[in-house]
């Protein structure tokens, strides 16, 4: 029994061919294919030749492997009837690809002059640093001419950003906003059957339903190319027509991707409904899969070889030759020419790409990942809004001339000016608009804004996440908003896998920028529990390139922030900004009534730069490094450390965990030679542990110590602060580091 | 020597025939003959007598109406000369006027029509009919290295600013500007001067219209109603159009009879993405120029480099690949490369 089923299926294809019986020929060929169908012969013909590329191209990735120079061999086999889809649809629909979705991709190539979409996919392949959409760091279906953006569809996590694109492609013309593809364009998104069961891809469809239940204009076309496996586990027949036949809001539709003409026909009535309508559908195309999950794949193991030979019999690409011979299109010579010449020249570019130079060092690999130019940003910091713009947003009564205020109200203003400076600019999340959000930082921006700009969202975190990634993928500044930090968790694969890494898997062609808010940390008098209190910060400090803000006091987070979204408008970065609930409304710092936490609103603040601390006080003693709501306790601690112990400290406020402020944590350190890390997350994971480590490596040879939260969840109560730092734990361990 | 060889022909445009090139047709070649005939019918001296003359006459030989045939008979009888067995062609594109020779080519085109195309096209550029339209005028974008420069790069994109210039031809490491009088008058007195070789920068192409430019629509509405009835077919070889479009056996002759008529004679002809998208797309083991001289040999090593064809990274590269048992570009012009593919 042979183990590797591509020469098979390759030697199938060839003698069934061979086989079969041509009808009379024809050559009308803007005549039907076959009776019946909207698909004409020369479509039919074009999107043929899309399939045995797709066909040859996987072909090609195992003789690449098998030489040791390709790196990739899941492939689209069984799967070319999605060359229909591409059909369907315009080569300026944004598309989301499924890793199984090479003839739509290379169909849709078609439609656009000058493509070498094989030759540019075996780059990838081959992990050359030529691939002109990854630049070799994966093999991608992408490209920036084709409208499409690169990601890894396997756990279904770009159905969110589908729904979130198309939601604001018909939104952002209201606001009088160019998207960056034709207005009545549509979304699609492919995606497998084993992936529909992601909470990702339910997710979306239900928000993509519940959007429709408002009467917002949602132009999706989801397409599931349902070839029956998870790799090896079996998805019942019925199961995806069960599952999604029936969700609110969608139409469905039913192609048979073993048939070209039905799933054509099918494409069509799904993409005409959706581009007409503004509403979603969902396309279930049947497939199935050859040559198993990937080259590395036996499905000998899991199925016997009699199931294996009854799925090769239904390749749908012989199913595609079979219908041009026997409707009298081609003669199985005229097929097989085709076949054999196109399996030359892919084994040709296969070559060709062998020799193709490859990434090589840290550096180059990392240079797209989150490119950072101060200057730029410190430019777009400064560069002013529209006074007459300002006047009208705020009704004519200035934020500047209120009094002094603390950080929710600061934060509000400066969220209502970026609003002012960026017409682009969107805020939504869960009970951002009327209700203000659940800490009124966003109070009264909905109807300043217009209801278009500062919008709720329904409670689901990865739908939140999906809105700012198609958001910002079409040219929108979004802030969206998560309520707590613990809810960012079951969403935070958003953030990492597809925000995070949408630069460095496009090469820097694609770019999702974005600032989401959190509400974070504990020490919420009255309000507890973990779920509202959580201070786990470990999961977003390891993004690679991800910026994250944590600011302190008010005065701070509005310059913070302008930063953020400059860094997003220039360079695309993705922000994860952590506020303080605990510090959201404390005016005082030291006695009631000192209002010291609380300050005038800037408009023009001065710059605070990425990865740049605050030092507060001059002593000489010892310097306390926080941030957050550590930082306010550790102000508090250091007045009593010098009022009742003589110990005169200074205190680094880090303001960024990501990056971190390495430079001035040293200064800072070296100016006392003892340093207490207060971290208010857990000691394990915790941003301390970065701390202590900097100090090591950057040569630090004073005394050092850290005082951080338990590894524990956060209880109910006054039980919290038992887990928690508090200010007793912050001056104790001042005074053994004294000792 | 190799044999079957995968190859990328690409038919040259009418700047090829020159004096170098004086008495190089065979006379008695069946292709020749017949275009003789044709150009009798028209009242036109035949190629047999341009190409025979004592001496080559700019003004006689490199007018339109005489080269453009000159080119297309030369390259067609180097394309009948082809040895299918050695020299397999998987593709085909053209520069500029090349584009219609590659109709032929590629079997989309019977000689008579591809004639009659080349012969109504050309004649409507004889000065002494309608004069010529405006110019064309040389920029090189490329170093003597022919790695691309952003200095040259960034003049041409600053020329195309201005008002009576426009984009004509992408060729290599070299831009081709076509414009009014004024925009050619102004594009020889700004530009900076460069030399290459033995030549200068900007060149004006001597009695050139400014082909692939809005300036020709009136020629193009001209050629829809003329030549509207042209026997166009789908082609039997791949063929790759100057925007960078492949028309391949199922292809709309409407299609392509539009672009050769509209598109192509009004729009910027781009002779290095149709050579780059011939070569990305079937990786040919060389490319076969046929016709006279060898002149388009530059341009299409120019844009092999700009791919990284092969690894090449400059023209040093490519005339080390040229000297290897792997040659990158057959000129027909040249014997010892014509002796590969015939």
């Amino acid at each position: 029994m042979a183990i590797d089923r591509a020469p098979v299926v390759d030697h199938n294809f060839v003698t069934t061919v061979e086989g079969l019986a041509p009808g009379p020929p024809r050559s009308d060929l803007d005549s039907p294919v076959r009776p019946g169908t909207g698909l004409t012969a020369r479509r039919a013909l074009a999107l043929f030749e899309s399939q045995v590329r797709s066909r040859h191209l996987d072909l090609a990735a195992r003789w690449l492997k098998a030489r040791g120079t390709g790196f990739y061999t899941i492939g689209s086999s069984g799967h070319e009837g999605n060359a229909a889809v591409a059909a369907a649809l315009r080569p300026t629909d944004p598309a989301f690809l499924h890793y199984r979705s090479g003839s739509f991709f290379l169909e849709r190539s078609e439609q656009v002059p000058g493509q070498t979409p094989v030759l540019d996919v075996l780059l990838g392949m081959t992990a050359s640093s030529q691939d002109p959409i990854a630049g070799g760091r994966h093999k991608v279906w992408g490209s920036l001419s084709l409208q499409v953006p690169p990601q890894t569809s396997t756990i279904a996590s770009h159905v969110p950003k589908a729904v979130g694109t198309a939601l604001l492609m018909d939104r952002m013309p209201r606001l009088g906003l160019e998207p960056p593809v034709p207005a009545d364009s549509l979304v699609v998104c492919t995606f497998g059957d084993a992936s529909a069961n992601h909470s990702t891809c339910v997710g979306a469809v239900n928000a993509a339903g519940w959007a429709v239940t408002q009467n917002l204009p949602l132009p999706l076309l989801l397409v599931c190319e349902d070839n029956g496996l998870g790799i090896s586990v079996q998805t019942p027949a019925d199961w995806i027509a069960a599952a999604f036949e029936s969700r609110p809001g969608f139409t469905w539709f039913a192609g048979n991707g073993l048939d070209l003409p039905h799933a054509y026909d099918a494409a069509v009535a799904a993409a005409d409904h959706v581009r007409r309508a503004r509403r979603p559908a969902f396309l279930r195309l049947s497939t199935v899969r050859l040559l198993g999950h990937a080259g590395s794949d036996v499905e000998q193991t899991y199925h016997p070889l009699s199931r294996i030979e009854a799925t090769e019999a239904q390749d749908p690409v012989l199913a595609t030759a079979r219908l041009l011979v026997e409707q009298g299109w081609r003669t199985p010579e005229q097929v097989l020419a085709t076949y054999e010449e196109i399996r030359e020249r892919t084994l040709a570019l296969a070559r060709e790409v062998e020799g193709r130079p490859r990434l090589l060092d840290a550096t180059e690999i990392m240079a797209p990942l989150a490119p950072r130019r101060p200057e730029a940003i410190a430019t777009e910091v400064a560069r002013p809004s529209d006074e007459g713009q300002r006047v009208a947003f705020w009704g004519g009564r200035l934020p500047e001339a209120d009094r002094p205020r603390h950080l929710a109200v600061q934060l509000n203003r400066t969220l209502g000016d970026l609003l002012v400076k960026y017409p682009h600019a969107l805020v939504f999340g869960e009970d951002v608009a009327r209700k203000g959000g659940v800490y009124h930082v966003t109070d009264k921006l909905h109807r300043r804004a217009g209801v278009g700009r500062v919008f709720n969202t329904l409670l689901d975190e990865q739908t939140i996440f999906g809105v700012a990634l198609g958001a910002g993928q079409l040219g929108c500044l979004p802030f969206p908003e998560i309520q707590y930090l613990a809810y960012l968790h079951n969403a935070e694969d958003q953030l990492r896998g597809e925000a995070a890494t949408l630069q460095f898997f496009s090469n820097g062609q694609f770019r999702n920028p974005m600032v989401v808010r959190i509400a974070s940390y504990a020490y919420q008098k009255g309000f507890g529990g973990h779920f509202h209190n959580d201070n786990s910060v470990a999961v977003l400090r390891d993004i690679p390139g991800l910026v994250i803000a944590s600011p302190s006091r008010g005065d701070d987070a509005a310059a913070m922030l302008r930063t953020c979204a400059a860094a997003a408008e220039v360079d695309g970065a993705v922000c994860a900004f952590l506020e303080p609930i605990a510090l959201y409304m404390t005016r005082d710092l030291h006695d009631t009534g000192d209002g010291l936490w609380t300050a005038p609103y800037d408009p023009d603040p001065p710059h605070v730069p990425l990865g740049r601390g605050r030092t507060w006080g001059v002593g000489t003693d010892l310097t306390l490094v926080s941030w957050a709501n550590g930082h306010w306790m550790s102000l508090r601690v250091a007045r009593r450390l010098e009022q009742e112990h003589g110990v005169h400290c200074r205190v680094l406020d880090l303001r960024w965990l990501a990056p971190l402020p390495v430079q001035d944590l040293l200064r800072e350190a070296e100016a006392t030679g003892r340093v207490l890390v207060v971290d208010e997350t857990r000691r394990t994971g915790g941003v301390s542990e970065a701390l202590i480590t900097a100090l090591v490596e950057g040569g630090f040879r004073g005394a050092m110590a850290r005082v951080a939260a338990q590894d524990s969840f956060i209880p109910l109560g006054e039980a919290a602060y038992e887990v928690l730092v508090s200010e007793q734990d912050i001056e104790r361990a001042a005074l053994e580091l004294m000792a | 020597m190799s044999t079957d060889l995968r190859l990328g022909l690409v038919c040259p445009g009418r700047g090829s025939y020159g004096r170098a090139q004086l008495g190089s047709l065979p006379a008695h070649h069946p292709v020749i003959t017949a275009l003789d005939t044709e150009r009798r019918r028209l009242g036109r001296p035949t190629l047999t007598e341009l190409d025979g003359a004592e001496r080559f006459v700019s003004s006689r030989h490199m007018a339109g109406q005489h080269a453009s045939l000159l080119t297309f008979g030369a390259t067609a009888v180097d394309l009948a000369a082809l040895d299918p067995a050695r020299a397999r062609v998987v593709a085909v594109t053209g520069n500029s006027m090349g584009w219609y020779t590659a109709l032929h080519a590629a079997g989309a085109l019977d000689l008579p029509a591809a004639t009659r195309l080349v012969e109504t096209m050309a004649s409507w550029q004889a000065p002494e009919e309608h004069g010529v339209v405006g110019g064309q005028v040389l920029v090189p974008t490329a170093g003597e290295d022919w790695r691309p420069d952003p200095v040259l790069e960034a003049r041409v994109a600053w020329a195309l600013e201005h008002p009576d210039v426009h984009l004509s031809i992408q060729l290599g490491g070299t831009t081709v500007l076509g414009g009014t009088r004024e925009g050619v008058r102004w594009l020889m007195d700004e530009l900076p001067g460069q030399r290459r070789g033995s030549r200068e920068f900007p060149l004006q192409l001597p009695l050139h219209s400014a082909f692939h430019t809005p300036l020709m629509r009136p020629t193009s509405d001209r050629a829809l109603v003329e030549l509207g009835d042209l026997p166009l077919r789908a082609p039997s070889v791949p063929l790759i159009s100057g925007d960078g479009r492949e028309f391949r056996s199922w292809a709309d002759p409407a299609e392509i009879l539009d672009y050769t008529l509209s598109t192509q004679v009004v729009t910027a002809y781009d002779f290095s993405l149709a050579v780059a998208t011939l070569v990305g797309r079937y990786a040919p083991d060389g490319l076969v120029l046929p016709g006279p001289g060898d002149t388009l040999g530059a341009p299409v090593a120019q844009v092999l480099v700009g791919i990284g064809w092969r690894g090449l990274r400059d023209r040093a590269d490519f005339e080390e690949a040229q000297a290897s048992e792997r040659p990158l570009v057959y000129a027909m012009a040249r014997p010892e490369q014509r002796r590969s593919v015939t």
